[in-house]
C-alpha cells in the first residue's frame, strides 16, 4: 500500500506541477502571487469541456484549445487589470488578483452551472505493474506533463523570451534600459503560464470530476509546491510539486485521511519557518 | 421589512467589525491576512462552548482573548515572512481553523454545528423587540471598536505601524521594534475578529464550519479596499455598501426571472470580484479615504520592497 | 449621534410593538381581497450543494403555475413563490428568510436543502411563527421545541444508516468500510449504521472520513478499499462522487459498491457525468417517491427527465407547495399558525387517497377528507412534523441504467 500511495502521490504531485511552474513563472518576472491560477485552471477544464463534449473533438485538440482560451484569458486579465496595478506594489496585484479570480470562477458559474461533468473519454481499468496499479490517465498525465517541462525548460534558456523573462525577472528597470520592452515581456509570460494552466485544467478534468472549484480545490497545494520550490523558481516548483504530492497522499499512513488537506499548509510553515527561502530560490523574509 | 433591515443592520455589524479589524492590520500595518475566516471562526467556537457555561458577556471577552492569542501565536510565528509567503500562511490557518472545527466533533459537534446558542437579550422580549435591543449592542459594539481602533491610529502606536508599512527598514532604523509592533497589530486585529465572532454567533444561534469559509474573507478585504486602506470611516462606508450590493441582488430577481437561480448566484459573486478590481484600478484611495498624508501618496507603494 | 438614535430606536420599537396589532386587525380584510398568497423557499443554487437547488426550483415553479392555472386557492387567490439562494450558508440562508419573511411576507419558508441552513433559519422563522418545511436530513432540526411548525419532507439521517445496513445484508456483504464525507448530513448516518451492521452479524472493519472540495480523494479510497472488504458503503454528494467513482474504476478495486442517491444517482446527473462504465455495478439507496403511481410519472413527464427518474428532492419542493396551499385551503386561511394544524388532516390516514394538488383541493372544497400522497413521499407526519412510514428504494446500475433492486424499511 505504501508504494502504491508513494506513485499515486507523484501523479498528484505532477497535476499540480503545472499550475506551480505557472504559478512561479508570474511571480518571478511580475512580482506577485497569482490567486488566480486556481480559476484559470477551471476554466481551461470547461473550455477542454466544451470542445470535446459539446464540439465532439479528440481530447488532444480540445486540450489545445484549452490552452488557447486560457492564454487568452490571461492576457486579456494583463491588459484590463495587472497592467494598471503594476506600479502599485505586489499586495494589490494579488488582492487583485483574487477579484479576477471570482470573475473567471463566476463566469464558468454562470455558462455551466453546478452540475459535475467529465469529459468524453472511455476510462479504462487499471495496468498492474510489480504489485502497482497504474492507470491510462496516469500514463498521459505524466506524459503531458514531462512534455511540458522539458518545452517550457527549453523556452526558457534558449530562446529570445526566455532571457528576455529571465531579464526582467532579474532587474526590470535594468532590462528596460536595455531595450526589453516589460510589457511585451509580461504579456507573453501570460499567454505561456495560461497555455499551462489551460492543459493542466484538461488533466485535472480527466483526473476528476469538473465543477466550477475544480481549480480552488488545489489552490494550496499549487502554493505550498511554489513556495516550497522558492516562488520564482521554476525547476523548485516541480520538485515542489512532487513533494507536496507525495507528502498529502502517504499522509494517509499516519494520519486520519480528513487532516490531508492540512499536509501542504504544515509544509509550508515548516519550511518557511526553517529556511525562509525555500527548497530553491529566494528569500520569504522581509528583512 | 423593518425586522429584515436590522437583521441586515446586524450583519453588516458583523462584517464592519471583521473589516475594522482587517483594517489595522492590513490598511494601517501593511499586514496582510487572508485567514481572517479563521480567527472569526474562534472567536464564534468560543463563545457559542463558554455562553452556556459562564454567561455571554465573560465568553464574549473571552473569544477575544483566545483569537488575539492564536494572532499573536500566528504572528509570532511568520509575521516577518514577505507578504506574498505571509498571505500564504495566513490563507492555510483559516483552512486548518476549519477543518479542526470540522473534524473534532467532541469539541465543535463538528459537521452537525452547535445549535441553541444563548442570545443576549432574549428575554426581554418577543423576536423583534430582542432583535432591536441586540442591534443596538452591535452597533454599541462597532462604535466602541471604531473609537477605540481609531485612537490607536492617532495614538503613537498607529503612527508607528503606518511608518512601518510605509517604510519598514527606516522605522527600524530609527529605533522602533518593528516586530513587536507588528505582532501587538496583528494580535489587536484578532481580538476585535474574535468579538465579530461571538457576535454572529448569538446573534445566528446556530454556527457550523459551513459558515466560515473563505468568502468571509473576500468580503472583509472587499469592505476594506472599497472604503480605501487604513481609512476607519471608509471601512465603515465600505462595509455597508457591499452588503447593500450583496443583499439589493436578492430583490433583482423578484423582478427579473430570465436567469436561473445558479446564474444569479454567479453574477453576485462575480460582480463582488468585478468591484474589487475595478476599485482597485479607478479608486485606489477608496471610497473614503485615509485623511493623512503619508510617503506613500508621494513616492509609489513601497510596502514590497524589503 | 446618540440621542438621535435612541429616538429612532424608540419610534422604531414603538413602530414595531404596533405592527402585530396592525395585522392582526389588517388579515382578515386582507384575506378577502384577491391578493396573492405569498410562499419562499430557500434552495441552494451556488457553493457546494449548488447543484441540487435548480430542479427543486423548476418543480415548485411548476407546481405553483399548476395551482394558479386551475384557479387558485381560498376562493380565486393566486399562489405567489419567492426563491432565495442559500449560498450552501447558513448565514446567507438567515439573510434569506428574514427577506422572505419581512419583505415578501411568506406563510412558508420551504426548500431547505441542507441540514445547517434549516437550523439556522429554524429560529428566525418560528419566531415569526411560520411555516418551515425541510427536504434536509439531520436529526437535530425537529429536535427541541418546533411550535407545531415544522416539516420534514426528507428521510432523518438515523433512518438512511439502518437502510443502507440492510441493503449490505441483502448482498451478502459482512465485512465493510464506510467511506464518507464530513458533513451534517452524513456525519448522522455512520453510527445507526454501524449499530445496524452488528445487529445483523456484520462487521465494520474501517470508518475513512474525507472533507468536502478536497483536490482529490486517491488516499481515501485506497485506504477504504485496500483491506478488500465485501462491500464499500460510500457517503457522498454528487460532485464528490463523480471523482471517487472514476477513482475505484480506475484503482481496479472489487469491492461492492454502496451508495446513496444523493451521489450515486442525483435525479440521473451522476450518470450523465461519469458515463455507463465507470457507475456499472453501484447499488445506492434513497427515500423512496411512490414510483409506481401515475402521478409520479406524471410528475416526473412534466419536469421533462426520461422515465423512471428517481427524483429526491424536486419532488420534496413540488409537495411543499402541495401540502401548504391544501392545508391553506382545508383551514381556509393563509395564517400560517392556523393552517399548520390542518396538515395531518389533508396528509395522514384516515381519508380518500389522491395524489393531483388539483383534484385535492377540490375535494377539500367539497367538504370530504382527503390523504394527500407527494410526488416525493407519501406525505405522512408524525407529531414533531417527520415524514412516517419512509421506505428506501434500492437500485443498481446496470448497463448505463438505474435498475430496481428492492425496497427496504
Amino acid at each position: 500500500m505504501a508504494v502504491q500511495l508513494f506513485f499515486n502521490g507523484l501523479v498528484t504531485g505532477l497535476l499540480i506541477a503545472l499550475p506551480a511552474l505557472a504559478l512561479t513563472l508570474i511571480f518571478g518576472v511580475l512580482k506577485f502571487a497569482n490567486f488566480a491560477v486556481g480559476s484559470m485552471v477551471t476554466l481551461g477544464a470547461y473550455a477542454a469541456w466544451v470542445a470535446n463534449v459539446r464540439l465532439g473533438l479528440p481530447l488532444s485538440a480540445s486540450a489545445a484549445i484549452a490552452a488557447v482560451t486560457v492564454a487568452a484569458a490571461g492576457v486579456a486579465s494583463d491588459q484590463l487589470v495587472f497592467e494598471r496595478l503594476r506600479e502599485r506594489g505586489s499586495i494589490s496585484l494579488l488582492v487583485a488578483s483574487m477579484g479576477v479570480s471570482l470573475i473567471i470562477e463566476n463566469v464558468c458559474r454562470f455558462a455551466f452551472g453546478n452540475a459535475s461533468r467529465g469529459f468524453d473519454v472511455a476510462p479504462s481499468r487499471p495496468i498492474r505493474w510489480q504489485g502497482i496499479r497504474i492507470n491510462q490517465e496516469q500514463i498521459t498525465t505524466a506524459a503531458v506533463v514531462l512534455v511540458c517541462l522539458v518545452l517550457v525548460d527549453a523556452l526558457l534558456r534558449f530562446s529570445p523570451l526566455g532571457r528576455a523573462m529571465r531579464a526582467v525577472a532579474d532587474n526590470a528597470s535594468l532590462a528596460a534600459v536595455r531595450g526589453v520592452e516589460r510589457r511585451t515581456v509580461a504579456r507573453l509570460t501570460w499567454a505561456l503560464v495560461g497555455a499551462l494552466l489551460g492543459v493542466a485544467g484538461v488533466l485535472s478534468g480527466l483526473d476528476r470530476a469538473i465543477d466550477p472549484l475544480i481549480g480552488w480545490n488545489y489552490q494550496i497545494p499549487i502554493f505550498a509546491a511554489a513556495i516550497l520550490g522558492g516562488l520564482g523558481s521554476p525547476l523548485g516548483a516541480i520538485a515542489g510539486a512532487l513533494v507536496i504530492g507525495v507528502a498529502e497522499e502517504m499522509s494517509a499512513l499516519v494520519i486520519p485521511t480528513n487532516y490531508r488537506q492540512v499536509v501542504s499548509f504544515a509544509v509550508i510553515l515548516a519550511l518557511l519557518l526553517f529556511r525562509a527561502n525555500g527548497l530553491f530560490g529566494a528569500k520569504a523574509a522581509r528583512r | 421589512m423593518i425586522a429584515y433591515l436590522i437583521t441586515i443592520t446586524i450583519l453588516v455589524c458583523v462584517a464592519a467589525l471583521v473589516g475594522l479589524a482587517l483594517n489595522l492590520q492590513w490598511g494601517l500595518a501593511g499586514l496582510v491576512n487572508f485567514g481572517v475566516v479563521g480567527f472569526v471562526a474562534i472567536g464564534a467556537y468560543a463563545a457559542a462552548l463558554l455562553a452556556p457555561e459562564i454567561g455571554w458577556l465573560p465568553a464574549m471577552a473571552v473569544s477575544a482573548a483566545l483569537s488575539a492569542a492564536f494572532s499573536a501565536g500566528l504572528a509570532l510565528l511568520a509575521i516577518r515572512l514577505e507578504e506574498n509567503y505571509l498571505a500564504i500562511v495566513t490563507i492555510g490557518f483559516g483552512e486548518v481553523v476549519r477543518l479542526v472545527i470540522l473534524n473534532e466533533p467532541w469539541l465543535t459537534n463538528g459537521a452537525l454545528g452547535i445549535a441553541d446558542i444563548p442570545r443576549p437579550f432574549a428575554a426581554l422580549g418577543d423576536a423583534v423587540g430582542g432583535d432591536a435591543v441586540f442591534l443596538v449592542f452591535a452597533v454599541a459594539l462597532v462604535a466602541l471598536a471604531f473609537v477605540t481602533l481609531e485612537g490607536m491610529a492617532r495614538s503613537p502606536f498607529g503612527r508607528a505601524l503606518r511608518a512601518i508599512r510605509d517604510d519598514a527598514t527606516v522605522t527600524s532604523a530609527l529605533g522602533k521594534n518593528v516586530f513587536a509592533l507588528r505582532v501587538r497589530a496583528f494580535a489587536v486585529g484578532g481580538a476585535v475578529m474574535g468579538i465579530a465572532g461571538a457576535l454572529h454567533a448569538y446573534y445566528l444561534t446556530y454556527i457550523d464550519p459551513g459558515q466560515f469559509t473563505p468568502i468571509v474573507t473576500a468580503y472583509a478585504f472587499m469592505a476594506v479596499i472599497a472604503g480605501g486602506r487604513g481609512s476607519n470611516v471608509g471601512l465603515l462606508v465600505g462595509a455597508g455598501s457591499i452588503m447593500a450590493l450583496l443583499e439589493g441582488t436578492r430583490f433583482l430577481k423578484d423582478f427579473i426571472t430570465v436567469i436561473d437561480g445558479v446564474q444569479l448566484s454567479a453574477l453576485r459573486l462575480g460582480l463582488i470580484g468585478v468591484g474589487i478590481v475595478l476599485l482597485l484600478i479607478l479608486r485606489p484611495q477608496g471610497l473614503a479615504p485615509e485623511p493623512r498624508r503619508r510617503t506613500s501618496d508621494v513616492l509609489p507603494d513601497r510596502t514590497t520592497r524589503s | 449621534m446618540t440621542d438621535s438614535f435612541v429616538v429612532n430606536r424608540r419610534a422604531v420599537v414603538a413602530g414595531l410593538g404596533a405592527l402585530p396589532l396592525a395585522t392582526a386587525f389588517g388579515r382578515p380584510a386582507l384575506a378577502q381581497g384577491a391578493a396573492d398568497v405569498p410562499l419562499g423557499m430557500v434552495l441552494p443554487f451556488s457553493g457546494a450543494t449548488g447543484s441540487y437547488g435548480p430542479a427543486m426550483k423548476q418543480a415548485a415553479d411548476l407546481v405553483v403555475a399548476k395551482v394558479n392555472g386551475a384557479g387558485g386557492i381560498l376562493g380565486g387567490r393566486k399562489v405567489k413563490l419567492f426563491i432565495e439562494d442559500s449560498e450552501t450558508s447558513a448565514t446567507a440562508s438567515v439573510a434569506a428568510s428574514k427577506k422572505l419573511l419581512e419583505v415578501n411576507k411568506v406563510e412558508l419558508v420551504g426548500g431547505f436543502w441542507g441540514s445547517p441552513e434549516a437550523l439556522a433559519a429554524k429560529p428566525v422563522i418560528l419566531a415569526a411563527n411560520k411555516v418551515q418545511m425541510l427536504s434536509c436530513a439531520a436529526n437535530a432540526v425537529t429536535e427541541g421545541d418546533t411550535k407545531g411548525l415544522i416539516y420534514r419532507l426528507q428521510a432523518k439521517s438515523s433512518q438512511w444508516g439502518p437502510a443502507g445496513a440492510k441493503v449490505m445484508e441483502k448482498i451478502g456483504a459482512k465485512k465493510v468500510t464506510v467511506l464518507a464525507q464530513q458533513n451534517p448530513f452524513i456525519v448522522a448516518m455512520v453510527e445507526p449504521f454501524k449499530a445496524e451492521m452488528a445487529k445483523i452479524g456484520g462487521q465494520v472493519m474501517d470508518v475513512v472520513m474525507y472533507n468536502p472540495d478536497q483536490a482529490s480523494y486517491r488516499a481515501e479510497v485506497e485506504k477504504a478499499f485496500g483491506p478488500e472488504p465485501d462491500a464499500v458503503f460510500v457517503l457522498p454528494l454528487l460532485t464528490d462522487m463523480v471523482s471517487i467513482a472514476k477513482e475505484i474504476f480506475r484503482g481496479g478495486f472489487t469491492s461492492k459498491v454502496v451508495s446513496l442517491g444523493t451521489g450515486a444517482d442525483a435525479e440521473g446527473k451522476f450518470l450523465q457525468a461519469v458515463g455507463p462504465e465507470v457507475a456499472e455495478g453501484i447499488y445506492h439507496l434513497q427515500p423512496s417517491p411512490p414510483i409506481d403511481s401515475p402521478s409520479y410519472a406524471r410528475f416526473v413527464k412534466e419536469m421533462g427527465a426520461p422515465e423512471g427518474t428517481v427524483f429526491l428532492f424536486a419532488g420534496n419542493a413540488w409537495d411543499q407547495v402541495c401540502i401548504t396551499v391544501l392545508a391553506m385551503e382545508h383551514a381556509k386561511t393563509q395564517e400560517a399558525a392556523v393552517w399548520t394544524k390542518s396538515v395531518r388532516e389533508v396528509c395522514n390516514p384516515p381519508g380518500e387517497k389522491v395524489d393531483d394538488v388539483v383534484k385535492a383541493l377540490k375535494m377539500i372544497r367539497d367538504g370530504k377528507k382527503i390523504n394527500f400522497n407527494g410526488a416525493g413521499c407519501t406525505c405522512d407526519f408524525d407529531e414533531k412534523g417527520d415524514s412516517i412510514n419512509r421506505s428506501f428504494y434500492v437500485q443498481l446500475i446496470k448497463g448505463g441504467k438505474n435498475t430496481p433492486v428492492g425496497v427496504v424499511s
